[in-house]
């Protein structure tokens, strides 16, 4: 009887001592990236945010449990201007089309159907652009980079490289735009299957590319201390 | 003036059954929205899967009040 508790306790960890073992990590993890003016070391909360850093709840099919998601990255939110202008001006269409004079030979009933057809036309597309923004991102682990990306309905692709398969990282920078708005391309070279991992109009990419030297920067003294996972 | 008459009540017909196939297919493709956004909140888990789930209902729940409407109404 005496050995039961010693035999449940050998394979299930007690919840502190995980959740105290993860914050260690973070400190550790968080120390690394030392740079005092990253201004965004606040931990992210917000789900819908582009640049969640430290995101409070960012799991993924392939991560490992003792992974820790460092970035979470979506393009910038302003990408998504484009579709909600035509998004407002499709809602708009039916209130000018029903002015027109050669509306009358429409009889009521198809009218109905046409305009509820219209709009659920419309949520469609707002659902497909929305969808689209929030599940293609890029995520940045202490192990490695991932990119999630949904081409379209039914196909998904999940690309990573570990963190000392990277060779080069170079930033992207290019018009009024991205350059108001402070967004760009970070594109990693990598020595892993999949030989280009990009980051296509993710907001602060000079910071993102100073998180990811850091975590080299760390990766490689892990080598040297012998403490690679 | 007749044969006028006759061909706008085939027009207004074949546009009747033409839409409640169409709407009828779309239920269709709602399905498959609904089960993409199960695939994706699969894939990545950010704490914001049931108010995308939620809209994938609504879609769904839109597409078969439009073909009903359509069925019954034309």
């Amino acid at each position: 009887m005496g050995c039961m508790p010693e035999v449940y306790n050998s394979h299930t960890k007690p919840k502190k001592s995980i959740i105290k073992e993860q914050k260690v990590r973070e400190k550790r993890l968080d120390a690394i990236l030392s740079d005092k003016s990253l201004e965004f070391k606040k931990k992210s909360k917000n789900p819908l945010t582009a640049f969640g850093y430290f995101p409070r709840k960012a799991d993924f099919e392939t991560k490992d449990k003792e992974e820790h998601v460092i970035l979470l990255l979506r393009k910038h939110p302003i990408t998504n201007a484009r579709w909600i202008i035509a998004s407002l001006i499709l809602i708009m269409l039916p209130t000018v089309i029903l002015f027109l004079p050669t509306i009358n030979a429409i009889p009521e009933r198809f009218m109905v159907v046409g305009i509820l057809g219209w709009y659920m036309f419309i949520l469609a597309y707002i659902i497909e652009n929305f969808l689209s923004w929030f599940f293609n991102v890029n995520i940045i682990t202490d192990e490695r980079i991932v990119d999630i990306d949904f081409h379209n309905l039914v196909y998904k692709e999940i690309s990573d490289a570990k963190l000392d398969r990277i060779q080069d990282v170079t930033l992207q920078m290019g018009g009024a735009i991205r350059l108001f708005f402070n967004f760009g391309d970070v594109i990693v070279q990598t020595a892993a299957e999949t030989p280009n991992i990009d980051f296509h109009a993710i907001p602060n990419p000079d910071k993102v590319v100073k998180i990811l030297q850091d975590l080299l920067l760390e990766e490689e003294q892990e080598k040297l201390d012998g403490r690679v996972r | 003036m007749n044969m006028d008459v006759i061909s706008q009540e085939i027009l207004w017909t074949a546009l009747k059954w033409g839409m409640t196939l169409a709407l009828l297919l779309y239920i269709g493709f709602a399905l498959v929205v609904l089960r993409q956004v199960t695939m994706m909140t699969d894939t990545l888990d950010v704490g914001f899967e049931k108010p995308v789930r939620f809209l994938a209902y609504v879609h769904l729940l839109f597409a078969i009040i439009t073909f009903l409407s359509a069925f019954l109404l034309l």
